[in-house]
């Protein structure tokens, strides 16, 4: 399969107050395209931090990010938005569903972001299917149960076609049964859509559902269970394109 | 789908929105009444003076186009030069006292001349004062006053009997002989202003010339171009008021929408959080907060344009001689002034918004 998204030498330092916090010492991984990856590790172990440098919100200190080869790592803010907008989806712990529209609204205004009509085709019909919330898209997400926000946020993430899901503790605000239930979606997704997805998790179960597990600790990784080797797809180790 | 983000935004919190069109519409009603105020005023003592008659009107030299400040200082006699000018059919002098309690009025000294210029007033009740401090007023007076023929009412510190009520619209509210107003003021006789009428309407511009080559110092007026002279740069101070009126009106918009949108900037910074994440731009966001204030706009200038004409109608039901006149001109300009002080009040939250970092702006409780 080809590489997909790949670090190298991630670092990611934080001042706080007059104290440098490295959240991240030099994280270099790849992700291979329709691959369903955990990255795990305990709290303050840099994988939040990673989530949010792989999805285009802020930059690192230093290192490199290629997604789809191009380097997002020394992008402006113009360039990692519209990183966000066509290559990322982002499905977050405590959903982030926008509370004054119903599911279909929130749904739609992705849609309206990336540029795509808001009249709902098949590819969206197809995940509103998979994700079984077709008859919830009237409700607005105080209406809905945790484990439904959570699965409108996955249809909302899915909904703009992104090149690469991540998903930040999915399942860190529902009970073990919607857990459950949204762990097998993301499998699901995976298998039907070819879907590349990266979950971040302290949950040891939850990576029972994953094709790979990455371990963090202090901001390194120090465990992968299938690694990509360096020379197996030297294209996207290029910066070459641009966005 | 903006539109439904901004609707759904602006339901989710009626309080935030009612009171910030409120203030819009406070905004577009302080324009709207008070320059309507200032205009209806000027614009309906502009056609009580054409209503009088003449075509010309001969004032003190230098004047004002304003007969509120006009002083009494043209001597009768100079009625008689006028009369003498050939293509002068009549010549009224009137005598003038700004009163400003219970309203401002202009009272009229008046004499025999006077009908022959404006043609006799149309009774309504009553009739011609027969004796001395004996006054006539006009119908819209009377409602004010709640007054009939017959009362009695002091003015200039003289107690006077109303002998008769007119149709409105021919010079004054107020009109008096001569005489008692020269009485009361304690002043001898004499004209603040001449109200001329010609024998051929056509030859208006000749017989000004003949009377400005006669009483060469004085001031010559053309009734016709009196309404458009009463216009708020011909009269002293007025610019300046509706300037500061308008002024003080955008400075309350701008903060109210400042406030306004700050405080939800405040509120939303997750949502705002949330659409960054999505790959919404800077300008998508500034683009939302814009709309968004000028849909509060444009609700609040409906509502206070609104709000304006019933206040005019109240007003109007309330005190017959107050004028407010709303024009189109002015409520054009009144939702430009509103709209514009959505812009600038927004513009600060809205940057505010853009710039937020989205991890942090997620992050937000």
């Amino acid at each position: 399969m080809k590489t997909l998204l790949e670090t190298i030498d991630l670092r990611k330092t934080y001042k706080v107050g007059k104290v440098d916090v490295q959240a991240l010492r030099g994280v270099s991984l790849r992700v291979r395209e329709g691959e369903l990856t955990a990255i795990m590790g305990p709290s303050g172990c840099g994988k939040s931090s990673l989530m949010h440098i792989l999805g285009a919100m802020t930059k690192p200190t230093a290192g490199k990010v290629f997604i789809e080869g191009s380097d997002i790592a020394d992008m402006n803010d113009s360039d990692l938005t519209r990183i966000r907008r066509e290559k990322v989806g982002f499905v977050f712990q405590k959903f982030n569903l926008l509370p004054t529209l119903t599911a279909r609204a929130n749904i739609d205004v992705a849609r309206h972001i990336r540029g795509l009509k808001t009249d709902h085709d098949a590819h969206l019909a197809e995940i509103l299917q998979l994700l079984m919330i077709e008859d919830k898209m009237g409700r607005k997400p105080a209406e809905l149960s945790g484990g439904e926000q959570q699965r409108v946020a996955l249809a909302r993430a899915l909904a703009s076609k992104p090149s690469i899901l991540l998903a930040d503790e999915p399942t860190g605000s529902l009970d073990t049964k919607n857990s459950e239930i949204v762990l097998n979606m993301f499998r699901e997704l995976n298998r039907k859509l070819k879907q590349t997805i990266i979950l971040v998790t302290h949950n040891p179960e939850l990576v029972t559902y994953t094709d790979r597990l990455i371990e963090m600790r202090d901001g390194l990784v120090v465990s992968d269970n299938d690694p990509i080797p360096p020379d197996a797809d030297s294209e996207l180790a290029q910066p070459a394109r641009s966005v | 789908m903006k539109k439904q983000m901004i609707i759904s935004g602006l339901r989710a919190r009626p309080v935030r929105t009612t009171v910030t069109i409120l203030a819009v519409a406070l905004e577009v009603v302080l324009i709207l009444v008070i320059i309507g105020l200032t205009t209806g005023m000027t614009q309906e003592t502009a056609r009580r003076t054409a209503g009088v008659g003449a075509e010309l009107m001969v004032q003190p030299p230098g004047a004002d186009v304003l007969l509120a400040t006009s002083e009494n200082s043209m001597p009768l006699s100079l009625g008689d030069k006028l009369r003498e000018i050939p293509g002068v059919k009549a010549v009224a002098p009137v005598m003038l006292k700004m009163n400003i309690k219970g309203g401002i009025e202009i009272l009229y000294g008046i004499d025999s001349h006077f009908t022959e210029v404006s043609g006799g007033f149309h009774w309504l009740e009553g009739g011609p004062s027969k004796s001395s401090n004996e006054i006539i007023v006009d119908d819209l007076w009377a409602k004010d006053h709640s007054a009939k023929p017959g009362d009695k009412i002091k003015l200039l510190n003289t107690e006077l009997t109303i002998s008769g009520i007119v149709d409105h619209g021919q010079g004054s509210r107020v009109f008096m002989s001569m005489e008692d107003l020269s009485t009361a003021l304690g002043q001898p006789a004499r004209a603040g202003v001449f109200y001329v009428k010609v024998k051929d309407p056509e030859q208006v511009q000749g017989v000004k010339g003949e009377i400005e080559q006669v009483v060469t110092d004085y001031t010559v007026r053309d009734m016709k171009t009196l309404t458009s002279l009463y216009t708020s740069s011909n009269i002293p101070g007025l610019d300046y008021f509706i300037n500061a009126v308008v002024a003080i009106a955008l400075i309350i918009g701008i903060l109210v929408i400042f406030l306004s949108m700050y405080t939800t900037i405040t509120e939303r910074t997750r949502e705002i959080g949330i659409l960054r994440a999505m790959g919404a731009s800077k300008g998508f966001i500034v683009g939302l907060i814009f709309q968004e204030t000028t849909v509060v706009c444009i609700l609040g200038v409906i509502f206070g344009t609104g709000a304006s004409f019933f206040i005019q109608r109240t007003l109007a039901a309330a005190f017959p001689t107050l004028m407010i006149e709303i024009t189109r001109d002015w409520i054009a300009r009144a939702a430009v002034f509103a709209i514009l002080s959505g812009v600038i009040g927004s513009f600060y939250p809205s940057l505010k918004a853009a710039s937020q970092d989205p991890v942090e702006a997620l992050a937000y409780e």
